[in-house]
């Protein structure tokens, strides 16, 4: 008998796996890390053109006129591909291509996805989508100028910038995105589903995996309905079918459509937009719990609630989706339907809310600059939900529908609250990636200059809303019932933007210093329970573990447990093997015994 | 139920039985893991045509839908060559299982013969279906003419692509077999694609009948799904 025999067949390490050459260890690597930062570098890269293209917008919102090289057209381009690289390409990309692809096996304990080969070809896949999206840049007519939404006829009409090469373009570019996308989330949740540790039950989970999780199975199951109606809008442009397409009379001239349903697109659009929004907020909710547990050193409170919170939230995601079509004309039962769940879907979302609160009541709280993000996260959220929870009352919805309240809400909710907890994780998980911290105080600088920045962006947009300030619009011209102030409120936020945007090339400074110079941060720096951070190597190398995969004894929030000498327990250590206090009579944690 | 009974877990107590040590992670236990990749995928695929006819069950209360069926000069009124693709699909579907059986056996000619089969009446299939666009479009019935006609082409056209990953993934399957793939390998493979082909089949029949079907029964199932 061989001494391999005794040894489990997942700690049976095989080193002719391991990548030698420069192309096989970070070009086509198969390793789940390095595909993580493929997809984080990528997703970040073209966040940064979004960034750009919202500064463009700003500077002709702010200052009307004053830029030649922004003209109407123009305009609509950088509004549709702003919002389409931000909630696509950009916040879905690097929170379940880039977080999930980093976090799933080291934090369940296995030595990569179980289809390895699968996820390199999914961010290779994800790679082209983007290169096919932002070739509409350079084709002639340049990228689609049809808002985000995409909604027929108007998409596809001649008149509408880009309507050529760039809605097409822009199509091509999601379907793709959506393979790539499910072979990535295949990935993820059979990874979670099959490859967990010895130990690890699901209810032993890290938050963060239950929101990965719950939003890789929403994202399964809604972006089929975006490829749907991609495919058969694609027909519609190319061939001159008539599946969204009514009869039509564009530009004098009569069209061959006819009997095709916009509101159909919409529909369908909505499907997925609307548990689109929960893709991203879930994998968000479950890692600012991770990250306010371990940096108030206090377990997560009502853990099971928030497991329970992520599935309702999941679930109900799918029968809200008509609330952002309430002007389409819809029979007013429907509305009532909607509004309801819509409300309803409130209920999980509060109760989480109050649990990160009362995480952090009493709590040992440390204002690193993860724990200020996160905190700043509860911030935004709850504003964005308060004013999400008016839009969803039809009464309230109408007369605000297309203004600049909507911006201001769905930027609040979806985008500056993502991106806050994007943020906290960054500064969290530096460590793990690189052995070096961030930079403490140029993240401080980061954070007030991005939280108080984004407050001083979109709180007055609230009011411009109110004042009826329609969205999409190029410039307001002579309008008889916006006051003129409106017009300084808006140079007042454009040059806020202008300084978040510039904070945060602090931030991107702050990341290629700390890669090469950054304070050591030595192993588990934060003192975290979770097991990616008990790796054998620090940071963990190929194959995660070492020899041996680890065992896992306990969930993932032992923090602060009476009469143990450290304030934190990770998973991997065996009841036998805590440390109590040197007192044994004060040794009474029934936990323990 | 199990799911909710692992949902009611209290994980901050003590297990009362520490999991079991030292078992063979699942990580290597590749079957199962392509077993649970294979039911979200054909979830995946599951929403796709669902959508799709949601949109068309909508379509067909238009007033410019023509149904394909019902009136003798339409050309599903008499679907006999539909039929006899539905028979290549299901003889598919059957070979394939022979083969994985075979594969249990390891009867090498029997494998072969069987998964030569299954080759041939997915590609039967294929050019069945490829046949009935040509005619369609001969008899007038273009993909633009009338929606109805767009949905057949489009629906079966995505279905097209379904078999043409499902053959990609055969053909690789006996790619390694032909190299290195034992015989044990091979069967877990087949079964996985016999679960496939299955789906295949029960997707062409749901289609057929939808496609196929007159006008009164679309009024029929709009009534019931309001429509």
């Amino acid at each position: 008998m061989t001494k391999m025999e005794n040894v489990a067949i997942a700690d049976q390490v095989d080193h002719s796996s391991h990548p030698s050459t420069f192309m096989g260890k970070y070009i086509w690597s198969q390793d789940h890390k390095v595909i993580a930062i493929q997809y984080s570098i990528t997703a970040i890269a073209v966040g940064l053109v979004a960034l750009v293209l919202s500064g463009m917008m700003r500077l002709q919102l702010g200052f009307p006129n004053e830029f030649s090289f922004i003209d109407p057209s123009s305009y609509l381009q950088f509004v549709t591909m702003h919002g389409m690289i931000m909630v696509i390409y950009l916040l879905t990309a690097l929170l379940l291509g880039g977080f999930g692809n980093y976090l799933i096996p080291l934090m369940i304990g296995a030595r990569d996805m179980v289809f390895p080969y699968l996820n390199m070809l999914s961010y290779w896949t994800y790679l082209l989508s983007v290169t096919v999206l932002i070739s509409s840049f350079l084709v002639s007519g340049g990228p689609t100028g049809a808002g985000w939404t995409l909604y027929p006829p108007q998409a596809i009409l001649s008149g509408t910038p880009g309507a050529d090469a760039g809605i097409l373009l822009m199509l091509l570019s999601l379907a793709i995105f959506i393979v790539a996308f499910t072979m990535g989330g295949l990935n993820y949740v059979t990874t979670i589903l099959q490859a967990r540790t010895n130990g690890m039950t699901l209810m032993r989970m890290p938050l963060t995996l239950w929101g990965i999780f719950v939003a890789t199975i929403l994202g399964l199951l809604a972006f089929p309905a975006l490829l749907v109606s991609a495919i058969m809008m694609i027909f519609d442009k190319v061939i001159g079918t008539s599946f969204f397409m009514p009869a039509i009379l564009s530009l004098g001239e009569t069209l061959d459509h006819s009997g095709g349903s916009p509101i159909l697109f919409q529909h369908l659009f909505w499907f997925f937009g609307h548990p689109e929004v929960y893709i991203v907020a879930l994998p968000a909710f479950g890692m600012v719990s991770d990250v306010i547990s371990i940096h108030a050193r206090k377990n997560i409170f009502g853990y099971r609630m928030m497991v329970w919170a992520i599935i309702a939230i999941g679930g109900l995601s799918f029968v809200v989706w008509a609330h952002h079509m309430y002007v389409s004309g819809m029979n007013p039962y429907f509305g009532f339907f909607f509004a309801t769940t819509t409300l309803i879907i409130a209920i999980p979302t509060a109760l989480k809310v109050y649990n990160w609160l009362l995480t952090l009541w009493r709590g040992n709280i440390h204002l690193t600059v993860p724990m200020l993000f996160a905190i700043g996260f509860i911030f935004t959220f709850t504003h964005g939900g308060l004013t999400g929870l008016m839009l969803g009352n039809v009464v309230i919805d109408l007369p605000l529908s297309d203004t600049f309240f909507v911006v201001a809400h769905f930027h609040m909710v979806m985008g500056v609250s993502p991106i806050m907890v994007l943020f906290a994780a960054i500064y969290h998980w530096f460590p793990l990636l690189t052995g070096r911290f961030l930079n403490n105080k140029l993240g401080k600088f980061h954070f007030w200059g991005t939280f108080l920045g984004t407050y001083a962006i979109y709180l007055p947009m609230h009011y411009l809303g109110f004042l009826g300030v329609p969205r999409r619009y190029y410039a307001m011209g002579d309008t008889d019932f916006i006051p003129e102030s409106a017009q300084s409120l808006n140079a007042g936020i454009t040059v806020s933007a202008i300084i978040v945007g510039l904070v945060q090339v602090v931030f991107i400074i702050n990341v290629i210093w700390s890669t090469f110079k950054g304070k050591k941060s030595g192993r588990n720096p934060w003192q975290a329970t979770s097991l990616e951070w008990q790796t054998a190597q620090f940071p963990p190398g190929h194959g995660n573990w070492g020899k041996k995969i680890p065992q896992v004894h306990r969930w993932a929030y032992d923090y602060s447990v009476p009469n143990v000498k450290d304030d934190f327990i990770p998973q991997n250590v065996a009841p036998k093997d805590v440390e109590y206090l040197a007192d044994e009579k004060n040794n009474n944690n029934p936990r323990e015994k | 139920m199990h799911i909710l009974k692992t949902l009611r877990v209290k994980p901050w107590l003590p297990a009362e039985l520490e999991p079991q040590t030292n078992l063979p992670s699942a990580l290597l236990n590749k079957e199962k893991s392509a077993s649970t990749a294979l039911q979200f995928f054909l979830a995946v695929i599951t929403v796709v045509f669902l959508l799709f006819t949601i949109t068309f069950l909508q379509r067909t209360q238009s007033f410019d839908f023509q149904a394909l069926s019902g009136e003798p000069w339409l050309p599903f009124t008499n679907a006999n060559i539909l039929w006899q693709n539905s028979a290549y699909l299901l003889l598919a579907s059957i070979s394939i299982i022979l083969a994985k059986k075979f594969a249990e056996q390891q009867s090498l000619y029997a494998i072969i013969i069987s998964l030569t089969a299954t080759t041939l009446f997915t590609l039967l299939f294929i050019s069945g279906q490829v046949q009935v666009w040509q005619q369609l479009n001969q008899s007038g019935f273009y993909i633009t003419t009338n929606p109805a006609n767009s949905y057949y082409f489009l629906l079966t056209g995505v279905h097209a692509l379904h078999i043409v990953g499902g053959v990609l993934v055969f053909m690789r399957c006996i790619w390694l077999f032909y190299f290195n793939l034992s015989y044990q390998q091979l069967a877990s493979r087949l079964k996985l694609c016999a679960r496939y082909w299955h789906y295949l089949f029960f997707i062409w029949l749901f289609l057929f009948c939808l496609l196929t079907s007159d006008a009164d029964t679309f009024k029929t199932i709009a009534l019931i799904c309001g429509f």
